[in-house]
């Protein structure tokens, strides 16, 4: 189960550091039910200094960006003190989130990967991350599903539409932009690590990106 | 670099996948797009909403949040809260 459950499903997920504008092309977003602060509501009141609304941040998102963590780090203590660290910095970093410029959900994703990453390179961990990776065959890259059923998706279950739009792709689209996401890879790091030619690297990035994003236009249009 | 170039480049940008002569192009498309390209490049951070949701939600630790709040509220009493926005 995940810290997270049914109140992370309610937010209103946005986007970003460098960010985008409200309403743009946000497909996370759930309106939250009457009475329920949205994630910009909370927001402002971590930047008021208002604890109370990091601990309800916390509840809604802890478990996906934990599961992000992890998913860069693969060490379940060091992504909880990563994510302790990662809220921490939501606390104090909170004056440079503009909701005109972007929404909560993707600041915080953006801040999260980084920080992850960063953790990565520092421990110089990309060697072991990897034995663990190639231990672990059966979560490359299929783990970035969830078993997707039609339930899920009737359910609205946004979740479940990002991972159906990324099982939509073909392996090769989703090992390469896995690389590059959720290990911090250039371009050339891959062609190495996988022996792909750089140019097919950038054609499966280019098109695998492109097909997520225009799935993810296209949800929002429906939603 | 046509906009449509400059889209792909921009998908690219968003997860830190351009090498360096690549970024130094997409720098250049970016100031010639103006207000069309921030736009752009604004939209495609959405990819960082898509990946993480696509991940099976993972449970923290139950002392983590404790200790954060603790150190938070902490700070808050001495009066160190985040700084407002301006």
């Amino acid at each position: 189960m995940s810290s997270v459950a049914d109140p992370s499903l309610k937010g209103t997920p946005t986007s970003d550091v460098e960010t985008a504008p409200s309403g743009k092309l946000s497909v996370s977003a759930v309106e939250p039910q009457p009475g329920t602060p949205t994630d910009v509501d909370l927001m402002i009141g971590i930047q008021a200094g208002d604890p109370d609304a990091l601990s309800q941040l916390y509840d809604r998102y802890s478990g996906i960006l934990k599961a992000l963590i992890l998913r860069i780090i693969h060490n379940d203590t060091e992504a909880d003190d990563l994510l302790q660290e990662v809220f921490m910095e939501i606390w104090n970093q909170a004056k440079n989130f503009s909701a005109q410029k972007g929404k909560p959900l993707g600041w915080m994703v953006t801040l999260t990967r980084r920080r992850a990453i960063d953790a990565l390179r520092k421990k110089q961990a990309y060697a072991r991350a990897e034995e663990r990776l190639q231990a672990e065959p059966e979560q490359q890259p299929l783990a970035w599903g969830q078993n997707t059923t039609a339930e899920d998706i009737t359910s609205g279950d946004r979740r479940a539409l990002m991972a159906k739009v990324i099982q939509s792709l073909p392996e090769a689209q989703q090992q390469v932009i896995d690389l590059a996401f959720f290990q911090g890879m250039s371009q050339r790091e891959i062609a190495a690590h996988t022996n792909i030619p750089l140019g097919t690297v950038k054609t499966r990035l280019e098109l695998g990106l492109k097909k997520i994003y225009d799935s993810l236009k296209e949800l929002k249009d429906e939603l | 670099m046509s906009f449509e170039e400059f889209q792909n480049s921009a998908r690219l940008y968003v997860i830190g996948a351009l090498e360096p002569d690549e970024l130094q192009d997409f720098e250049a498309a970016r100031k010639q797009y103006g207000a069309a390209a921030e736009e752009f490049v604004n939209q495609c951070y959405t990819l960082h909403e898509a990946f993480a949701l696509s991940l099976k939600p993972a449970q923290a630790s139950a002392a983590i949040k404790d200790r954060l709040m603790a150190m938070v509220r902490e700070r808050s009493e001495r009066g160190r809260g985040p700084a407002r926005a301006n």
